[in-house]
């Protein structure tokens, strides 16, 4: 079993991809991935057709696979990246030196486009590694799926692949330099190395051990250039600093070109450009959507090019099999259905969204901003409370709560320490900050115990955004407030180094922990006495003193006045 | 040079200088060369330790006191690995459970077991068994104590154990019984001066009793706070006089005018601050419980006698909480924002009061 599926995938991973026979090999590879029910399609392809033997291909081709831009101007990534990308290759592939390239970016912003157009028009030779098919049929719920039973499974398949993947890095490097002997210039090789579902397994600690083991000695023995591409999601874009850690990028000098989503001027571009294409071709097979229809696929996609050009070949394609439906009300209903499987409305969003859109992700700050400066509806329907319970009164949210954590893209834990540290600009009165900081107290309180703080851990967000929400009584108009990372994280992390070093540094005294901290430490610091370690003495320095008498600027976030003339008004 | 607190430590049971008659008992205990196991319990800076360690040498003879600090693994069976710090000599180990964190028991377990299995090499002329030390005992997990309990039973052969801890009341009734307790009280004020005395008298230097006094009252008679004190005034001046000022810890100060900051003003400004100045002092490596400890004293110095039970209520509350919760900040923020509304409030009424 498992050798079977070493072959393949290696035997997959070296079909060469010339420039002359690019799109042969896709179609044979397209076969054998589909022979094995691979569910990941090729990677994005767009732009202009260009070639002529496409003609007799299947008209449910995907456009995405028919549009593949073959040359500089069809790609839809701004120039200067493109020739940022085109020069890192010119060098790198000039001298005899190899080097390695980093490229990010959200998915469909078209890396793996531009690398395949570049080396097409310098001519050099693309060696692909994608990961192994096998792997997908765990992975490809499109969630990825953190529960122990998938990362131990995962973790198999993870040993197997990094050393397929070390295989392949190998006889690349092998197979290239027996051909590099006879051969011209223009068959330098490349390799590439697709991440996009490799990134599920960073998390997991060992994948990014194995890469940089495996990249390290491609530097060193390699005289070929080689690319990464990771693709990273605007919710978790540490994974290629999972992967790539900075150390690991300087010391192999990795460069990092990172790419943008692409632009909607660019998109629309595009678009209109398949679309008249192929509605020339079709023979009205095709209804062109019209422009607003467009204009809602462009804006829903998010700088995915690859999802936008699926969505309109998908508006366009139902269409033309139900016929005579004006497309809009399509859309509609397509996208009504969709809200409805969400179980949170969208109240106060912007429109409807289009076709299988993608999630639209609430910017942390834009998200802390609607619950900390907690708009109030005008005057809707009002529930009248009884009188004795009037103060108790609020008018009615214009945010869902619960809607905004959702779509903050972080962890409620964690948006609770962005909240904690910002309510306090919004607040004018004590009793209202009284209460808040008990609904944050509480809030913690919820997920205090491990058993059950994955199920509680949206009810103390819950908890802390509404607590803040309906104890803010006074309603102020601050205007804008610069708002802060929480300094709890760092704050925590240094408590518990200071104390690990302390315990380490003076285990000598043989002590326990807090009288060492609360005791020794404070007077050694007082003691001349010198010791005869120098980690000792800066330790003393930074930890035993405090600064006396006058306010630390360094976690609070403003310069404050003087604090004697404040202390007279009592 | 090292600090008079570890210079001037008295070594054998019968050097001790106060709890005498309590000295004599454990002497009369160890006399027949066999113990039970023990838990010695008391405040911090009563001589816990101090007493502990002379048992020792009494038991084994000088060679106790060759320690050496050892670095230790322990692979926990879900393959993490622990690294804790040990301290032994030949014939003893001491360790504290409480650093590995929740993996403690497994921390007993095995440090004990290999303990245990290992015999001593001469057994005809040393005692046949060896003690463990467990200090912070009432820091333990429940799971840890529960572990501890099935240990005690089965290497009882092997091995003594001494339990050493503040208070008796987190360690569980199994323990609690299995033990001989054995509780360690403060010194008396004039034991603690009469100590300062006889170490000053030994370095060379002549103490004012009334200077005395006062460092013990300042340390509220922990006798190692006390014996760091008094050696912080001669470093800020010798010689004495009986009027200088005792040098109290940077954190103590730093705590008490925080809790000015915090009766002078009531604001979500000034609660800011305050927040700063928290984490500045849980940066310099103050627990948290101690900070909220600290705080709730110096408030209740500040404050008028009404409200003193509210905010005792308001504190033990919040400490409660402080103990269950994950990130402590939550918890002492929210004391302080409750304790300046309250405070707030009750100005307030005193105002209009004196106005109509």
């Amino acid at each position: 079993m498992l050798s079977f599926l070493t072959n393949c995938s290696v035997d997959q991973s070296f079909i060469d991809l010339t420039g002359q026979n690019l799109f042969d090999c896709r179609e044979k590879r397209g076969q054998i991935l589909g022979s094995q029910i691979e569910p990941m399609r090729p990677r994005k392809r767009k732009g202009e057709i260009c070639s002529s033997d496409l003609g007799h291909r299947k008209q449910d081709e995907p456009w995405v696979d028919r549009y593949t831009p073959c040359s500089k101007v069809d790609l839809a990534v701004h120039k200067k990246k493109v020739e940022e990308v085109e020069n890192w290759l010119k060098v790198h592939t000039d001298g005899s030196q190899g080097g390695l390239l980093l490229l990010t970016g959200p998915s469909g912003c078209g890396k793996t486009a531009t690398i395949q157009v570049l080396s097409l028009e310098l001519g050099l030779r693309i060696q692909e590694w994608t990961n192994p098919p096998k792997l997908d049929s765990y992975t490809n719920s499109q969630q990825v799926s953190f529960d122990i039973f998938m990362s131990v499974k995962s973790k198999f398949h993870l040993t197997s692949q990094s050393a397929q993947f070390q295989e392949f890095l190998l006889r690349a490097n092998k197979y290239n330099c027996l051909k590099m002997v006879g051969d011209a210039r223009s068959f330098f090789p490349m390799s590439i190395q697709v991440f996009d579902k490799y990134t599920v397994f960073s998390c997991l600690g060992c994948a990014h051990s194995c890469c940089a083991v495996s990249s390290r000695c491609f530097v060193k023995t390699s005289r070929f250039p080689l690319v990464f591409i990771v693709s990273n999601s605007p919710s978790a874009d540490s994974s290629s600093r999972f992967l790539f850690p900075r150390e690991l990028m300087e010391e192999l000098h990795i460069s990092n070109i990172s790419f943008n989503p692409v632009a909607p001027t660019t998109m629309m571009k595009v678009l209109t450009r398949i679309l008249t294409n192929e509605d020339g071709k079709s023979n009205g097979r095709v209804i062109v959507p019209d422009q607003t229809v467009l204009e809602m696929v462009c804006s829903g996609s998010s700088g995915d090019i690859r999802s936008a050009i699926n969505n309109l070949q998908f508006a366009s394609q139902k269409e033309a099999l139900r016929g005579n439906h004006p497309l809009k009300s399509k859309v509609m209903a397509v996208s009504r259905s969709t809200l409805r499987k969400k179980s949170k409305p969208k109240n106060g969003q912007e429109g409807q969204p289009p076709v299988g859109m993608k999630d639209t992700c609430l910017f942390l700050f834009r998200a802390l901003g609607k619950i900390l400066h907690c708009k109030k509806a005008e005057c809707a329907f009002a529930l009248q409370l009884p009188s004795h319970l009037s103060q108790h009164h609020r008018e009615s949210l214009q945010v869902d709560p619960e809607w905004v954590i959702e779509h903050s893209y972080v962890s409620g834990e964690f948006f609770n320490l962005y909240l904690h540290q910002n309510y306090l600009d919004f607040f004018s009165e004590m009793e209202d900050v009284e209460k808040a900081s008990e609904y944050m107290s509480d809030a913690d309180l919820l997920t205090s115990d491990w058993m059950s703080s994955n199920t509680m851990r949206e009810y103390a967000s819950s908890v802390a955004t509404r607590g803040l929400l309906h104890s803010n009584s006074q309603q102020i108009a601050v205007g804008f407030r610069p708002l802060h990372k929480p300094n709890w994280l760092l704050v925590s992390k240094k408590h518990r180094e200071n104390c690990l070093a302390a315990q380490f540094l003076f285990r000598h005294f043989c002590m326990t922990p807090v009288s060492l901290q609360t005791e020794l430490l404070p007077y050694l610091a007082k003691f001349t006495n010198p010791f005869k370690n120098q980690a000792e003495i800066t330790f003393i320095q930074d930890v035993g003193h405090l600064p006396l008498k006058r306010f630390s600027l360094r976690y609070s976030s403003y310069s404050i006045p003087f604090i004697a003339c404040l202390r007279c008004t009592r | 040079m090292s600090l008079w607190v570890d210079k001037y430590r008295p070594t054998s049971l019968g050097k001790l200088d106060y709890h005498q008659e309590q000295a004599s008992q454990l002497k009369n205990l160890v006399q027949c060369g066999d113990f039970p196991h023990l838990l010695v319990y008391g405040p911090s800076g009563a001589g816990k330790k101090t007493r502990i360690m002379c048992l020792l040498r009494e038991l084994y003879g000088a060679g106790v006191e060759k320690l050496r600090i050892e670095h230790q693994t322990i692979v926990a069976p879900s393959k993490k690995k622990i690294e804790i710090n040990t301290i032994a000599s030949n014939y003893h180990l001491e360790v504290n459970p409480s650093d590995a964190g929740y993996q403690d028991r497994v921390v007993i377990q095995e440090l004990i077991k290999t303990m245990a299995q290992s015999q001593q090499i001469q057994a005809s002329t040393q005692r046949e068994f060896k003690v463990v030390l467990l200090t912070e005992v009432d820091r333990l997990t429940k799971d840890a104590q529960h572990a501890l309990r099935r240990t005690m039973e089965k290497y009882m052969a092997t091995c003594r154990l001494v339990l050493c801890s503040t208070s008796t009341s987190k360690v569980i009734g199994p323990i609690r019984s299995r033990c001989l307790a054995v509780r360690v009280p403060l010194p008396s004020t004039e034991e603690v001066c009469n100590v300062l005395t006889s170490v000053c008298k030994k370095e060379g230097l002549l103490l004012p009793p009334e200077l005395a006094k006062r460092i013990s009252d300042k340390s509220g008679r922990n006798l190692r706070k006390a014996l760091l004190m008094c050696e912080a005034c001669r470093v800020q001046q010798y010689p004495f006089s009986a009027d200088q000022d005792v040098t109290e810890p940077d954190w103590e100060v730093f705590l008490r005018e925080t809790a000015n900051y915090i009766v002078s003003q009531q604001t979500p400004q000034r609660l800011l601050e305050v927040r700063g100045r928290l984490y500045e002092l849980l940066t310099h490596c103050i627990p948290a419980d101690i900070i909220m400890k600290g705080l709730v004293r110096e408030l209740l110095n500040n404050c008028d006698g009404h409200l003193k039970p509210e905010v005792a209520h308001m504190a033990a509350y919040y400490e409660h909480r402080l103990q269950l919760g994950n990130k402590a900040i939550y918890h002492l923020e929210a004391f302080t924002a409750k304790f300046m509304a309250v405070y707030k409030k009750f100005m307030e009424d005193g105002l209009d009061g004196m106005m109509f």
